[in-house]
């Protein structure tokens, strides 16, 4: 029996080497000079910082990182507080038409993206916003799985703490802001990292709505680095792929205990 | 007075919800449900984006009918679900259960590894493959080699091609879809097990009679994500092939973009868009109905 959970042991942390292999091969490929990138030994000759370099100064690479933070940060921060309210409202007040706007809010779930990118662009694009950080930022805010999953936190919410606040004296929105809203945070930290990775991986919306290089997020800048031209070198694209790669690596290791429990609340990235 | 008082509530609970839900219900009626219509109305033109729209009846869904490179996407769409929901569906459920088994040490360790990938995004996992499955010299066709098999095309064969992408779609998700299934896993109680164990049964029999059909309501949840997704596939496709070679990978989203984007022809794509949505809309019901039971 010991012997059997020791290969199940080996056996697992293989499997995982595997899984990192295509993450060693982007690491070291962004450091082989161009000649070397597809010789899988490792020399210290073969070592050169001229890839990183090249991308910095060839690229927009860093503005476009600078992009991506802006627009996921603002839809996430936006999203997560009137997501709230909206869930907040649908779960614990009383109003005419609740069962209506739940249905209806929740019936927009059934909508892919890709099914109204079309008209979603000219929509965009009639309000003067095609271009700009606000075509980026606005449409990319309205999602009903997350007023959803707010919703149903609300529902599990403790009564009294609200009732005790009324008896206080405070308004419906003043306990809200004030007492529910700094409480929520068991289903805030992982619906942001949510909303956060998903925008930062969004690749079709940026491509479609934005034309100004200067704006572009950086899977676009990513991807034209990469389809742009036949001469880029293979060492240079895994450097940009790599610079690329930093931002969501370093929030990996910070939220990973989050990640791993979020996924009971959220269940869905 | 204490009956004015809590008319006053009562009211002032109704303002405030009405004003806690106005944002959103702006944001979805504009960006969401208005487009949703209006994909509908577009669908009924001719119309380059250009000149003006001319309205056409449903001749767009007529044409339809005989694309034949709209349905062989369609085709594509259907061909590249069947093959990765059952892998990432048993793939993740293998893992959920092997890393369940792990000691704690060794678990959060091979966590760890399965559930980096989830940190790259699709573009960048585009670029770290398509380096892997060069034709000529990449890490694969070396390993191929040393082996001593010939060296495969990859993403340059039109069979190889489609199958080449869901492999790259199933690494970056495997991890994420095992860490749902661990956590339901651990929800089962241990006695269940100590009972199968003092009746004799093996891991295999356990897993049968007692974990699998337990994680029903995962598997359904884990199911309807993924087949969503795989309807809607887009972003790998897009970097790594554009559709090629030879449109061997040009699923229906890629050509909805590319009738839409590249042909302009936006009241034809708004038609592709609505036969797709009715497609996913079947699937997204089952979605809905698994939410509202939650709820």
């Amino acid at each position: 029996m010991k012997l059997r959970k020791s290969t199940i042991t080996i056996f697992a942390i293989v499997c995982g080497l595997l899984m990192l292999a295509p993450i060693y091969f982007l690491v070291v490929g962004a450091f082989k000079t161009p000649d070397s990138v597809f010789d899988l030994s490792l020399r210290i000759s073969d070592f050169t910082f001229d890839n990183i370099k090249q991308v910095f100064a060839e690229t927009n690479i860093v503005r476009a990182i600078f992009n991506s933070l802006i627009v996921s940060v603002t839809v996430t921060v936006v999203a997560m507080l009137i997501h709230a309210m909206a869930g907040y409202a649908l779960a614990r007040l009383n109003f005419p038409g609740k069962t209506f706007t739940f249905g209806w809010i929740i019936s927009t779930l059934m909508v892919p993206f890709s099914v109204i990118m079309i008209p979603l662009y000219m929509v965009v694009q009639n309000l003067g916003m095609a271009n700009s950080y606000l075509g980026l930022i606005v449409p990319m805010i309205f999602n009903a799985y997350g007023i959803f999953l707010f919703r149903q936190f609300y529902l599990e919410f403790p009564k009294e703490l609200e009732e005790a606040a009324y008896v206080e004296g405070l308004s419906i929105a003043g306990t809200f802001f004030r007492l529910v809203l700094p409480l929520s945070k068991p289903i805030i930290v992982p619906l942001t990292i949510g909303f956060f990775t998903a925008n930062w991986n969004n690749y079709l919306w940026p491509m479609i709505i934005n034309q100004k290089e200067e704006l572009n997020v950086v899977q676009v800048a990513l991807a034209n680095i990469v389809g742009g031209g036949y001469e880029t070198e293979w060492s240079v694209m895994l450097a940009a792929a790599l610079i690329s790669a930093i931002p969501t690596f370093i929030l990996f290791f910070i939220v990973q205990r989050h990640l791993v429990e979020g996924v009971k609340t959220t269940g869905i990235k | 007075m204490k009956r004015m008082k809590k008319n006053r509530r009562k009211r002032n609970e109704v303002l405030t919800a009405y004003g806690f839900l106005l944002p959103n219900l702006v944001g979805l009626t504009v960006f969401v449900f208005f487009p949703m219509i209006y994909a509908f109305y577009v669908s009924l033109h001719d119309w380059n984006a250009l000149s003006p729209k001319v309205f056409i009846g449903f001749d767009n869904y007529v044409e339809m009918a005989s694309d034949k490179r709209w349905w062989a996407s369609v085709g594509r769409t259907f061909l590249f679900t069947l093959i990765y929901v059952p892998a990432l569906y048993c793939l993740s459920l293998f893992f959920a259960v092997i890393l369940n088994n792990l000691k704690q040490k060794y678990q959060s360790i091979a966590r760890t590894m399965f559930l980096l990938p989830f940190a790259i995004t699709s573009v960048i996992s585009a670029v770290i493959w398509m380096f892997l499955y060069d034709p000529r010299n990449g890490v694969l066709n070396q390993l191929l080699s040393s082996l001593g098999f010939d060296k495969l095309e990859f993403l340059g064969s039109t069979n190889q091609a489609l199958v080449s992408i869901v492999v790259v779609i199933l690494w970056i998700n495997i991890g994420y879809n095992m860490i749902i299934f661990m956590a339901s896993i651990k929800e089962i109680p241990k006695d269940y097990y100590e009972a199968a164990k003092i009746d004799g049964a093996s891991a295999w029999r356990a897993f049968r009679s007692i974990t699998f059909p337990l994680l029903r309501g995962t598997s359904t949840f884990i199911l309807i994500v993924t087949m969503i997704a795989s309807f809607t596939v887009f972003d790998q496709i897009m970097v790594m092939t554009s559709g090629g070679p030879a449109s061997s990978t040009e699923v229906s989203v890629l050509y909805i973009y590319k009738q839409a984007f590249e042909f302009l022809n936006m009241g034809y794509a708004s038609a592709l868009a609505v036969i797709l949505f009715l497609i996913i809309f079947i699937l997204s019901l089952a979605q809905l109905r698994l939410y509202t039971k939650k709820g």
